[in-house]
């Protein structure tokens, strides 16, 4: 008997470590299906011990239920429970220094039949994106991705998902990479000047309707003003390390003003950069896949993005 | 169908094109002289011309429908109301012709794309990249000196044989037997002009209205631009205008055009008065979008257009977003990737007309459609088809929609044209 308790003793103390290494990296880290799969499932068998090891110390238990510090526990239990499903300001900013906040607001998962990455700014405002794997995908050995936002006037707005090895990713990931850097510059050229970011990037001007004024990502993604929406550009950048080959661009413009629950999205081209030597700074442009390409051309079969807009604005989950 | 005088002709154009090109890059440091040549004809009120064919209007189409024509071995007339060659592009000063490409290849050559180059290469500018992809739309158009551009389309016309005819327009076309006789008048001249054919480059198809055929317009036109330069000077080759926007601008007759024009010279003299900034640059009238489209054999719509419908008897590919102007700007509409337009002949051929045919942006269309096919590329191309077209009708003694189309595909192919359906 007492052997028996012992091992679920052991157990239980096990489990828990597993489930607290689990908890802190599912905190820190990008969701993954994996972490989160493990977390969850040692959760279940971690229940089962704790029934055993509550039977097991059936005795010690109730000694302690009918102390006065019962009450107290209970209040402190309820309020954090409380608190935590509230999550006023100071909770929301704890959660933020999280890089996995789930299908709350951002999801990205890789499956052998390709990736999937979800993004719900709002309670109202859902956006899914189904990569289909092609025959060059390996699920094993998996393509570096960024998926990323651009404005009207193809400035970079919001990077929604970055490679993995941030190291590895911006060197094949060139034209992502350009676009950030373009970003952090004007973000950077603003803190110095004190000018607002739009003012710092050149607004094109030749031709109308090149909404440019706004690079606050909410602005596009979730209009407050209904009547004006801006349209904007989502975009994926996609290579596989091993192929020799370029990095491919494929793009969609997505437009409030005339709402499209599913729009596929189209190859652009692969990023090379400009060798004029009038160019002052590097400059990355996109041009037309030609027939060098094989394999890179069949790591993604079709790229489908998804949004859910329901009538009622809500506040945004992420300011 | 050729002139003795041709190659004599031709030498003496190119020496006073040489001397003048000369002179202009003198004119500010000192005078330097050439002498014009005496018109064989110029003491002659009236003068009579028998030609194969007759093209009326020398812009965007109707230069490169001459120097076709004439390149095909047709004697040709072209009859021009301004005093240069090459419309929107020179004399409207939207020096920024495109597109010739779509999805990064060329689909729009021929002597409109020799044009440009030869200007583009003369003045030291740069051609784009059409591998590399476009942010916009008229990223691939095309910075071209729009003087350089005026004098080569001149003299590609003389090196074909196409005599020219300023200040000239068609007031009477009556048929007579199996000829055209079209009575030209210009400033103290008179013209009467017997051809087999006509090409109708004016824009408005004019001379589709003088005939009594079918013309559409809409209620109200796209604005017009008037294109000028304040401040600073202009840069031909390297940079656009400023644009003015002159709405209600209409090109339907020459009242509605001198409305339009002095409408814009006094806003951009109130600009320049407003600002203290000295008028640097001005060209000679407004840009027009829109004026009459014919009634076609057959109608190019919206949906032939997004669609990419390859026609059975297309010309030209054609390659623009649907881009209608309209008071609050414009917002154009691309294509769709991998949509590349097409143009039918039977779109150039006012309906049940014979030994009649029109090039540019009176094209048979509906307004969204010819939005997008009003662009220099693809009136160029139409003009280089309905040269082809009209030369071969000419010397077959027939009308172009009878001409075999495989003939006029073929000759197209032959003078560098790219045809849908070519590979």
């Amino acid at each position: 008997m007492k052997r028996k308790r012992n091992i679920v003793s052991l157990l239980t103390a096990l489990s828990f470590v597993v489930l607290a290494v689990t908890g802190i990296l599912a905190f820190a880290r990008q969701f993954s299906i994996q972490l989160v799969g493990l977390h969850a499932l040692m959760g279940f068998v971690f229940i089962g011990l704790i029934a055993l090891h509550a039977v097991n110390n059936s005795n010690h238990l109730s000694r302690y239920i009918r102390t006065k510090a019962i009450w107290g526990t209970l209040v402190v239990t309820a309020t954090l429970t409380v608190i935590f499903f509230w999550q006023p300001a100071p909770i929301r900013n704890i959660l933020r220094l999280s890089k996995n906040l789930g299908p709350a607001i951002d999801r990205f998962e890789i499956q052998d039949d390709g990736l999937v990455y979800q993004y719900t700014p709002a309670s109202n405002y859902r956006m899914k994106l189904n990569i289909r794997a092609g025959q060059a995908f390996d699920a094993k050995s998996p393509p570096h991705v960024a998926i990323w936002l651009e404005n009207a006037s193809f400035y970079h707005i919001k990077t929604l998902r970055g490679p993995d090895d941030l190291g590895a990713g911006r060197t094949s990931l060139p034209y992502w990479d350009f676009k950030v850097r373009g970003w952090e510059e004007a973000k950077q050229a603003a803190e110095n000047s004190n000018r607002e970011i739009s003012e710092q990037v050149e607004v094109d001007g030749l031709s109308a309707a090149t909404q440019n004024s706004s690079f606050d990502p909410a602005d596009y993604v979730l209009p407050g003003d209904r009547d004006n929406p801006m349209p904007y550009r989502l975009l994926i950048e996609i290579e596989q390390p091993d192929d020799d080959q370029p990095s491919l661009v494929y793009s969609v413009e997505i437009d409030n003003s005339t709402p499209r629950a599913f729009q596929l999205l189209d190859l652009i081209g692969y990023p090379k950069r400009e060798e004029d030597e009038d160019q002052e700074k590097e400059v990355w442009s996109l041009y037309f896949v030609d027939e060098r390409f094989n394999s890179a051309l069949e790591l993604i079969n079709s790229a489908l993005l998804t949004i859910n807009r329901s009538e009622e604005p809500t506040e945004p989950l992420k300011p | 169908m050729t002139d003795s005088t041709h190659d004599n002709d031709r030498r003496n154009f190119l020496q006073r094109s040489v001397f003048g090109t000369a002179a202009a890059s003198l004119a500010i440091a000192s005078t330097s002289h050439v002498t014009a040549q005496t018109a064989h004809d110029a003491a002659e009120p009236e003068v009579t011309n028998e030609v194969d064919v007759l093209v009326v209007g020398g812009g965007t189409a109707g230069h490169v429908a001459a120097i076709q024509a004439g390149r095909a071995g047709a004697k040709t007339l072209i009859v021009e109301r301004g005093s240069q060659l090459g419309g929107t592009t020179t004399t409207g000063g939207v020096a920024f012709p495109g597109l010739f490409d779509a999805w990064g290849k060329q689909v729009i050559a021929g002597i409109g794309w020799e044009l440009v180059r030869e200007s583009v290469e003369l003045d030291g500018g740069k051609l784009p990249n059409f591998s590399k992809v476009p942010q916009r739309h008229w990223q691939n158009q095309v910075y071209t000196n729009q003087f350089l551009y005026a004098i080569l389309a001149e003299e590609k016309c003389a090196q074909a044989g196409v005599e020219i005819a300023y200040y000239e327009f068609p007031q009477a076309i009556t048929k007579a037997g199996d000829h055209w006789q079209v009575d030209c008048v210009g400033f103290g001249t008179r013209r009467r002009v017997r051809c087999k054919q006509i090409i109708d480059c004016t824009g408005g198809a004019e001379l589709v209205g003088l005939l009594g055929f079918p013309r559409m317009r809409e209620e109200e036109r796209q604005p017009g631009s008037f294109l000028y330069k304040l401040g600073s000077a202009p840069s031909p080759g390297r940079e656009q205008l400023h644009r003015l926007y002159v709405h209600g601008a209409d090109s339907s007759n020459s009242r509605t055009a001198t409305v339009a024009n002095l409408t814009g010279r006094k806003s951009i003299l109130e600009k320049a008065r407003k600002t203290g900034q000295r008028l640097m640059h001005l060209q000679p009238e407004t840009g027009f979008r829109e004026s009459f489209r014919i009634e076609g054999e057959t109608m190019i719509t919206v949906n032939d257009y997004t669609s990419g419908r390859i026609f059975d008897d297309a010309i030209s590919y054609a390659f623009y977003p649907v881009d209608l102007h309209t008071k609050t700007g414009v917002k154009p509409k691309p294509l769709q990737r991998g949509k590349v337009p097409t143009i039918p002949l039977r779109a150039l051929i006012p309906k049940g007309s014979r030994n009649l045919i029109v090039a540019g942006r009176c094209v048979s269309s509906d307004r969204l459609a010819n939005s997008g096919l009003r662009v220099q590329a693809s009136c160029m191309g139409m003009g280089q088809a309905a040269g082809i077209a009209a030369t071969l009708a000419a010397k077959a003694g027939t009308t172009p929609l009878e001409v075999p189309f495989a003939e006029i595909k073929s000759l197209l192919i032959e003078h560098g044209q790219i045809v849908p359906g070519q590979v």
